[in-house]
């Protein structure tokens, strides 16, 4: 992903004059109805399951708006063509599609998710390249399961400066966390998402919507709410697991950190009292020796991981709750029709 | 080479050396001072003189076979030979160093050389010659060249005076090819021999003669003369003082041959083989004519055979006109055995002399005593016929001394006046048929025992599928048979340790049979149907009848630890096999063998493991489904079945072993026919797990902490998932995997064809003596354990169900669904409750559904999470001491996450 960067760098210059202020270079952000059919159309054919797909945004910057105009996606990795350039295919389409005169500006890039996971170290990685690279960038996630059920769930996604800071620095640490003072609420922000089409598509839209029967919207009434909470809570249930596992590894080098502490301070008192001794018995203070290297500190595990899992359970959990209440109003909806027939 | 050759020839060399040390003196005095060796001085000499002996003999073979070769133009194996000899002769670098190189060997060279030269101008011949021969002819050519320049000057010498050594030869021919035969012809080759000597030195020496005087002195006298010469000739005083004095004459008159032999060879020093090969050949003779058992014994035995020679030879072994009598027959006994578990005694040779023996003393009526002395030992040279343990006996060897043990058998039981014993002392014996009872030593019990040992180990080294096997087989009647007569015997004569071996042995060979006759029997008892024939069969006693009284009389008698132990598995073992459960249970648990099996040794640790294994089988057929199971686990969950029963070495562990390790596991084997056979055994033990884990799978589907019974029966369950197509089941895994499929969703008519139908039948089932109660138990099993694991899966399906629909469905009686709902109910697999009046199960729905359950566990972890999280906060109060107090925050935290569970739990329901 990182190799990605040097793609963006030529439009980079050309965007960052044209782009807002520094705090927030995208208040919103607008995708053409192209793309959104065309990042459906690339899950529905390639990804199965768990598996996600990938694709690159094209589209340019106006005034703290980001217009998405087009997008092309990723090839599947698969084993055998390993020395696949994705550089070189990139540059290659966004050549090519200048040649039909369509927008060829990278701004970003798209993702699919599996029950809305998806906030990894991966992607962690390489919208932070992105953004590095193009200010403006974003990444948009699409959730192929909550679409399936009825409403299309498109959210586009940055990274917020203060993460971009961390990033930039790399200090993970717990100390260096504390300091940048972020949560897992605010190491992503959500920009709203306009999708916009042309008025003959809207007019055709709105065409369809009169000829286009009840049952094409039965998904949305589905009451059946087992497997899809199931499966949610398995995977936060594993989420939780991991978070324990770094809870645990934190609580270890804590401990490990206060216990050296204490002889650190131990070793100095006693070296005090020495040399106290000394001074009244008119010897020299014996000489001062390099504590840092009596006392190697234990390496602090990064927090990035642990930071990063908290804000998946949030989002499982927000995701849960918003079934959960989508349902719960579905089910009171079902009950009063019982008792009105 | 025998012992009794090689000191004899060692004695003769030392004549020899000695005689080549001081050189050609006048031949009276060499002869004198060789005579005149004491035995100190021989001792200190010997090594030396039978290495160089050893080496020399060494090089006159290979030479003999060149020449072999040379005759038949032979390149190839020339050369062979030809660089062997070079070798061999480098060996014995140190010996000609001393004694110069030998002649024989110059000979050869020079030989060889011109031969080779005279091969090699033949060019019409050598193109005959094959590619090899040539190839090896020209080789052989310049090595020969290369090699001989070594030897100049002695070839040389050689080639001058050809004539001598040729002349030689011509000696040295009869004598070789006469010990290359063996012999056949011993008495006209001596006469040669003989005569040629005397050609050669007609006079005998004054000495000789005066040594001839002096050993025909007197009986006595001559008697310990001879045994002096003993000792010059071959040191090993096998010569038996019982040599009466007409036997000495034969000998004397040998004896001055040899001498006169040797003045000869002394004087003709040069002529160091044939003089080496020539005494060698008298002392063979002197030796035959002594008939002593030695190496030659091979020669002497062809002659007591060899029809008209057997007249002859009878006074050989003992001489004409002695009278037979017992100590005599004893003498003759220790001087055979004497040369027992000596190198090179022809075993073969020695067990015919001991029957011949046998025949004389039954010739002469010396009594029973004696025979049964002689034919103890005949056994025992029957045993002692494989000189490795390792090894087994050649089938009729072992039939051989079947017949010989029955003998003895039927002698001790027709006289009952012969005590027989390990302890009684040699001295102690008494044989003379007197008033006394025979006092006999030897042990029959061991004899036995060794025979039935031999037995299992010639099972062991038979293959299993062949003809052979089953031959070998039939002869376990006769073993038994052997057994029990034994046992008759010691049951009177006997102390009770020997009885309770004898015993053991007696139940080793009973307890892995079925007894057909009592099952027939029992099922006969209820038929009220009896036929002659079963009423003939059901004569003899119930083989537990046998089974119950000889174990018993081990426990309460028996003070050796094993044998008991033996005897309980053994007495488990065939309750087991003939169904009698709860008795091989109780005497399992009773004997705590369990606890302290492992301190036991290999083969006992097999024979509890074939236990357990019939125990959990037996088990199996009475339905005790999980007593089964348990019984088995420990065979089964190891892999090593086959290992751990003694069937069969695993291929997997073949190079962590090395062949030493291997020789003794397969020492452990048990024989075939002792089986007990694999499939039925993992057969049994999976449809047992079959039965047990799919309804407790049913039960705790949502159980995290889940354990599982058999880890083997997943483990086949998995391996049917990976398949990627699902055929149809082929073998009995792939069966009993298809059946727990089936019974997973309480398909319990599909289970059950997969379980019992013709393949599985021919494969597993039919190998029960009850097969066909066996399947109707099993069919029961499977329609309860079906039904428990429908009612668990679909119970949640159910608000209430008809008892009524259930016993048809499962075709059970009503009142058996009734029981296994209401034992389900006490023991809260299945919350319901019984309603009678209308027969239903009415269902409680308290169980949680699986989102409830995940909910749980996610409750669960979360709490655990909540407290690791604490802990960093115990840490830190250091720093947030005041921050908030703890508990306050430890039970914010607590409530929210279960809020939250709530939550989840509420949306749900």
């Amino acid at each position: 992903m990182a190799s990605r960067k040097e793609s963006g760098s030529g439009p980079t210059t050309v965007m960052a004059s044209t782009g807002g202020t520094l705090d927030s270079p995208v208040k919103q952000i607008q995708i053409e109805g192209l793309v959104v059919l065309k990042i459906i159309k690339h899950y529905q054919e390639e990804g199965q399951g768990s598996e996600v797909v990938q694709g690159v945004l094209l589209g340019l910057v106006v005034d703290d708006r980001l217009e998405i105009t087009n997008c092309f996606p990723f090839p599947q990795h698969t084993e055998d063509d390993a020395d696949f350039d994705e550089v070189q295919y990139q540059m290659e389409m966004m050549r090519s599609l200048r040649h039909v005169n369509i927008d060829h500006l990278h701004v970003g890039w798209y993702q699919s998710t599996y029950y809305g996971s998806f906030v990894s170290r991966a992607l962690l990685d390489s919208q932070f390249s992105y953004q590095h690279a193009i200010e403006e960038s974003v990444v948009l996630i699409y959730d192929p399961i909550k679409t399936a059920q009825g409403s299309l769930s498109l959210k586009a996604y940055r990274l917020t400066p203060k993460l971009m800071e961390i990033c930039k620095e790399k200090d993970f640490t717990p100390e260096g966390l504390k300091k940048a003072n972020i949560g897992f609420e605010h190491m992503f922000e959500e920009v709203p998402i306009v999708i916009r089409n042309s008025h003959l598509i809207n007019a055709l839209m709105w065409d369809l919507e009169d000829k286009s029967t009840v049952a094409d919207k039965h998904e949305l009434l589905n009451l059946s709410s087992s497997n899809h909470l199931e499966k949610s809570l398995q995977l936060l249930m594993d989420r939780v697991d991991d978070m324990s596992q770094e809870i645990v590894k934190y609580n270890t080098y804590s401990r490990n950190l206060s216990k050296q502490q204490q002889q650190k301070h131990q070793y100095l008192q006693r070296r005090q009292q020495e040399n106290a001794q000394r001074q009244s018995r008119g010897e020299p203070p014996l000489p001062e020796e390099d504590i840092t290297k009596m006392f190697k500190p234990p390496q602090p595990p990064p927090r990035m991981d642990t930071l990063l899992i908290a804000g998946q359970i949030n989002n499982y959990c927000q995701n849960v709750k918003e079934f959960t209440s989508q349902n719960l109003g579905k089910l009171f909806m079902a009950e009063a029709l019982q008792e009105h027939n | 080479m025998s012992r009794f050759f090689a000191t004899g020839s060692d004695s003769e060399s030392e004549e020899s050396s000695s005689a080549d040390e001081i050189t050609p003196k006048a031949p009276g005095t060499t002869f004198k001072q060789s005579l005149l060796l004491s035995d100190d001085e021989e001792d200190t000499k010997r090594v030396v003189r039978s290495a160089k002996d050893k080496r020399f003999e060494e090089l006159t073979n290979l030479i003999k076979t060149i020449r072999n070769a040379m005759k038949i133009r032979d390149m190839a194996k020339c050369l062979e030979e030809f660089e062997q000899l070079c070798r061999a002769f480098l060996k014995s670098k140190n010996i000609v160093d001393k004694e110069g190189v030998p002649p024989f060997y110059i000979r050869l060279l020079a030989d060889l050389e011109d031969y080779l030269n005279q091969l090699w101008e033949d060019k019409e011949g050598k193109k005959k010659m094959n590619k090899n021969n040539a190839k090896a002819l020209s080789t052989l050519r310049q090595k020969i060249r290369k090699y001989n320049r070594d030897y100049e000057t002695e070839i040389a010498a050689y080639k001058e005076n050809p004539q001598e050594s040729a002349d030689e030869e011509e000696e040295k021919e009869p004598g070789d090819s006469g010990s290359s035969s063996d012999s056949d012809d011993e008495g006209g080759d001596e006469g040669v021999t003989a005569k040629s000597f005397l050609k050669k030195k007609p006079e005998p020496t004054p000495e000789a003669s005066k040594f001839l005087k002096t050993a025909k002195g007197s009986g006595d006298e001559s008697s310990s003369s001879e045994d002096d010469d003993d000792e010059d000739w071959s040191s090993d005083s096998v010569h038996s003082g019982s040599e009466s004095s007409d036997e000495g004459d034969e000998k004397t008159s040998s004896l001055a041959v040899v001498f006169l032999k040797k003045t000869l060879d002394t004087e003709k020093s040069e002529k160091r083989l044939g003089k080496k090969r020539k005494p060698k050949k008298k002392e063979r003779l002197e030796e035959e004519a002594e008939e002593e058992g030695g190496e030659e014994v091979e020669g002497g035995w062809e002659k007591v055979k060899g029809g008209a020679p057997l007249v002859k030879e009878k006074p050989k072994m003992f001489a004409k006109g002695t009278e037979i009598n017992i100590p005599v027959v004893v003498k003759k006994l220790n001087e055979i055995l004497q040369a027992r578990g000596k190198k090179g005694t022809d075993r073969a040779a020695q067990i015919e002399l001991l029957h011949a023996l046998a025949a004389i003393a039954n010739e002469n009526n010396l009594g029973q005593g004696i025979m049964v002395k002689i034919k103890f030992n005949i056994i025992a040279s029957l045993y002692d016929y494989n000189p490795n343990l390792a090894a087994f006996m050649k089938p009729d060897m072992w039939k051989k001394c079947l017949d010989c043990i029955d003998e003895l058998l039927d002698i001790l039981f027709d006289n009952n006046n012969i005590f027989i014993g390990e302890n009684i002392a040699e001295d102690s014996e008494s044989l003379a048929i007197s008033d006394q009872p025979f006092r006999v030593r030897g042990c029959i019990l061991t004899l036995v025992e060794r025979m039935d040992e031999e037995f299992t180990k010639i099972m062991q080294n038979t293959d299993p599928h062949s003809q052979e096997y089953v031959d070998n087989l039939k002869d376990e009647g006769r073993v038994c048979g052997i057994i029990d007569r034994l046992l008759d015997y010691l049951e009177t004569k006997g102390s009770t340790e020997e009885i309770c071996r004898i015993y053991l042995r007696r139940i080793m060979h009973t307890y892995y049979k079925f007894d057909y006759k009592a099952h027939r029997r029992s099922l006969g008892l209820q038929g009220e149907t009896k036929s002659e024939q079963d009423q003939e069969e059901s004569e003899g006693e119930d083989s537990a009848v046998i089974m119950d009284r000889l174990c018993k009389f081990i426990y309460a008698k028996d003070r050796t630890d094993r044998i008991r132990t033996c005897a309980i598995l053994c007495h488990i073992y065939h309750h087991a096999l003939h169904s009698r459960w709860y008795q091989a249970r109780d005497l399992m648990l009773m004997s705590h063998l369990q606890d302290n099996i492992q301190h036991a040794d290999p083969p006992v640790q097999i024979l509890y493991n074939r236990t357990m294994v019939q125990l959990g089988i037996c088990a199996f057929r009475q339905g005790m489904i999980k007593d089964a199971h348990n019984a088995l686990l420990d065979i089964q969950s190891s892999g090593r079945a086959k290992e751990l029963l003694g069937q069969g070495l695993l291929m997997r562990n073949m190079q962590e072993r090395n062949a030493e390790q291997e020789k003794i596991e397969k020492r452990r084997q048990v024989p075939f026919h002792m089986h007990i056979n694999l499939e039925l055994l993992e057969c049994v033990y999976l449809v047992s797990a079959m039965l047990l884990e799919i309804p407790y799978m049913a039960a705790h589907e949502f159980d995290a902490r889940r354990r599982m019974i058999s880890k083997q029966f997943h483990h086949q369950l998995r391996v049917g998932e990976r398949q990627p197509l699902l055929g149809p089941p082929e073998s009995m895994r792939e069966h009993v995997v298809a059946a727990s499929k089936a019974m997973k969703m309480g398909d319990w008519r599909t289970c059950h064809s997969f379980i019992i139908n013709e393949k599985m039948n021919s494969k597993v089932w039919d190998l029960f003596p009850e097969t066909q109660r066996v399947r109707e138990m099993l069919v029961r099993k499977i329609q309860e354990e079906s039904l428990r694991t429908y009612l668990f899966t679909y119970s949640s399906v159910y608000d209430s169900i008809s008892m009524e629909t259930l016993s048809e469905m499962f075709e059970l009686e009503i009142a058996t669904v009734h029981s296994i709902i209401s034992k389900m109910i006490i023991n809260e697999e299945l919350m319901a409750s019984l309603d009678q009046p209308t027969q239903t199960v009415v269902m409680h729905r308290t169980e949680p559904t699986s989102l409830q359950n995940m909910a749980l566990q996610l409750a669960e972890k979360l709490g655990s999470l909540v407290e690791n999280n604490e802990r960093v906060f115990d840490l830190k109060q250091g720093v947030y001491g005041g921050y908030f107090n703890r508990d306050q925050k430890g039970g914010y935290q607590q409530k929210q996450s279960y809020q939250r569970v709530q939550t989840i739990l509420a949306a749900t329901s």
